[in-house]
């Protein structure tokens, strides 16, 4: 457990990985976003022109969306599966609750947020007071929003609301609206786990919650609240697809739970649990998603695309794998008070 | 339950079916429908959309339309293959006379069925090919014929874009068969001046809206020249075509299955787009028809259909408007599927809307 040797580092809180460390994670995947773009220019210049760009983005930004709510799970050593099913129930109730009609969209949205939030209390009860297995509560809770999913929807499709769709699908000043909700999300996270007493206890307990207990932190509560507001965030990703898309289905969630977990990896928070990285974490869910738009602008079959996904999902992951050993043995040859906290 | 309650719960029962059998005895009883009594059940692989919602809506009211079918029953398998083979076993054990089967699962079914039709049951695959051998493995497999979509949609084609022209060609999940089959038919009439620019055999979209998006707004950002865009799934289409917008360029024809929230996206957008003509077959709903019509011949006695392969018929068509025109029903779901032989209130009671 290499992160939690120094956790308790000099002077207050413990700020989990090292400064050296998070820059080299961030270099890295913004260097491997400017390397995918470079090759696009170079090999599929199709793939970065606007009009690719302004249908794509929507989707890195659910996916960037997704990926913040898994971090916050992630961070405090956690998984959560039932992405997949908060996601699809905040779909449909969005499309089936409103049908059709602006007038009952707020209401439809807030049912959903009030979904949302019991949902992420109980897998907070679950896992953060109850202490169970997260991948195990989880997963009964997926299946049970599943069930819900089915109730409202009977897992048919339903048109959105034209005002759902300008909202989520449209734009402002030229940048789809979905984008700017992804951004303001990140600088939402970025500033609370960052800049307030709340989030750096947050990330203390996330690295040795133990640590933290002895310091007399409220570990289970910010265990739990981390599920709940990655539910939260799920439920606004569900919202935005059902505007983005104008027909959704009922399982819309499915696809996205692979990317969210890809994008913590790929942005370099441990899976062990510690610091989380918002901007690297959105950063990572526009290379993701770039990556497949390549794919299918060079035209490689099917299989091939997810191969070159699946590529480069192992290549990152190796990279953060490698360095953990390495840094490791830094570790045990530094001091770790040189630990600083840009984002 | 108090007495009073048993008496009028068993009046309006007995009202119920003194209207059912009236009703059923002014209509004709179809040929197909024997006098041998006999049970039937429905079985899907995955009954979790609209188009199983209303299919299965449709084998029921098709099973209704004969009197020898004392009890009808359905099961969903719930896209779980072990729970699809468990309902076929069950229904077999329980001794439903007729067994009527979407086999998602192709193959990994046909040991129920073969069981099943062993144990004298009426097994009837449809649409999905399950392998196997008739008579030995099931009484039936009544086939959907997408080799002749792909052929409509071909002949469409030549008619529209008489100079050739570049098609996109859009299916479900990778290798699919019914993809595979409809480029086959498309093939058989287009020559070489007719160019497929997506990926071999087919852009694959798993059927799903999103990804849709995604492979399509990839394919119009690299191709500068898209004359028409084919695709299996009409209604999958409603949420990517908008991307068209975002390149400033018109929406292309278009040839594909039907539904009704493909027709009104297209009653909305024709005129600002002069390029998008559409052209449509029918989605095949009524192909579970024709599998009870089948069933119900073999276990009651009856005389079966002539036809054992169901063909979708063109649908709609923008520019001729022969055999219809683009119909839009905007006050009904944009779920359902206009081409079904089953009424449209009654696919939108159906879909539960």
């Amino acid at each position: 457990m290499a992160q939690q040797l120094q956790v308790t580092s000099s002077g207050g809180l413990p700020l989990g990985l090292g400064s050296v460390r998070f820059a080299r994670g961030f270099v890295t995947v913004v260097a491997s976003t400017l390397v995918l773009l470079l090759v696009c220019a170079a090999f599929a210049p199709s793939a970065i022109s606007a009009g690719a760009l302004a249908g794509s983005l929507p989707f890195a930004a659910i996916i960037a969306i997704v990926g913040l709510g898994q971090m916050l799970v992630v961070q405090q050593g956690g998984f959560d599966l039932s992405l997949a099913g908060g996601v699809s129930l905040a779909v449909v109730i969005t499309t089936h609750m409103s049908s059709g009609d602006d007038g009952q969209l707020l209401s439809a949205v807030l049912i959903a947020v009030a979904c949302a939030l019991v949902a992420g209390i109980a897998n907070g009860i679950l896992v953060g007071v109850m202490r169970l297995n997260a991948i195990i509560a989880t997963i009964g809770m997926n299946a049970l929003l599943y069930g819900a999913v089915f109730a409202v929807s009977g897992g048919v499709p339903r048109i959105t609301t034209p005002l759902m769709s300008q909202i989520a699908g449209g734009k402002t000043g030229g940048v789809p609206n979905s984008l700017l909700f992804a951004l303001g999300l990140m600088v939402l996270v970025s500033f609370v786990l960052k800049a307030t007493v709340a989030g750096r206890q947050f990330e203390a307990i996330g690295a040795n919650p133990a640590a933290a207990h002895a310091a007399g932190l409220r570990v289970r509560l910010y265990q739990s609240m981390a599920y709940v507001l990655a539910q939260l965030l799920y439920c606004v990703a569900g919202i935005l697809i059902s505007g983005i898309t104008r027909e959704p289905t009922a399982f819309q969630g499915d696809s996205l739970l692979l990317p969210s977990v890809a994008v913590v990896v790929l942005a370099g928070t441990s899976l062990l649990g510690g610091r989380g990285f918002p901007i690297s974490t959105v950063i990572a869910a526009f290379f993701l998603n770039q990556l497949s738009q390549f794919a299918l602008a060079v035209g490689v079959p099917f299989s091939a695309q997810t191969i070159i996904q699946a590529l480069a999902l192992v290549l990152g992951i190796g990279v953060y794998s490698v360095r953990w050993k390495r840094s490791a043995t830094n570790r045990a040859q530094q001091s770790n008070s040189e630990d600083t906290d840009n984002v | 339950m108090s007495k009073a309650k048993i008496m009028s719960a068993a009046f309006a029962a007995a009202t119920l079916t003194a209207t059912l059998s009236v009703t059923t005895a002014l209509a004709e009883t179809p040929s197909w429908c024997g006098p041998n009594q006999a049970s039937l059940g429905l079985l899907d692989g995955f009954g979790g959309n609209s188009w199983r919602l209303v299919t299965t809506a449709s084998g029921q009211e098709e099973a209704a339309k004969c009197p020898s079918i004392t009890e009808y029953v359905y099961a969903d398998g719930q896209g779980n293959t072990q729970k699809a083979i468990s309902d076929i076993n069950s229904m077999a054990a329980r001794g439903i006379k007729a067994l009527v089967v979407f086999g998602d699962a192709g193959p990994a079914v046909l040991p129920a069925l073969t069981n099943a039709h062993r144990s004298g049951a009426i097994v009837v695959p449809y649409r999905v090919n399950v392998g196997g051998v008739e008579g030995e493995n099931y009484a039936k497999f009544i086939g959907s014929s997408f080799v002749e979509d792909g052929v409509s949609w071909g002949n469409w084609i030549k008619e529209t874009l008489p100079e050739g022209g570049n098609i996109l060609f859009l299916s479900g999940p990778a290798g699919n068969s019914q993809g595979l089959d409809e480029l086959a038919g498309m093939k058989q009439v287009l020559d070489d001046k007719y160019v497929f620019i997506n990926p071999e055999p087919f852009a694959v979209t798993n059927w799903d809206p999103s990804l849709t998006q995604q492979v399509l707004s990839a394919e119009i950002a690299k191709n500068d020249k898209i004359d028409v865009i084919v695709s299996d799934f009409g209604p999958s289409l409603v949420g990517a075509l908008p991307v068209f917008a975002e390149f400033n360029r018109s929406i292309p024809a278009i040839a594909t299955s039907d539904g009704n929230s493909l027709s009104c996206f297209w009653q909305q957008n024709h005129e600002a787009n002069p390029d998008f003509k559409l052209f449509t077959v029918a989605t095949g709903n009524d192909n579970v028809r024709l599998a009870v019509q089948w069933a119900v011949a073999l276990a009651t006695g009856g005389t079966p259909p002539a036809d054992n392969i169901f063909k979708a018929p063109v649908y709609e068509n923008s520019v001729t408007g022969s055999p219809n025109p683009v119909t839009c029903r905007d006050d009904l779901p944009g779920s359902i599927y206009l081409s079904a032989e089953m009424a449209d209130d009654a696919q939108a009671k159906a879909v539960g809307q």
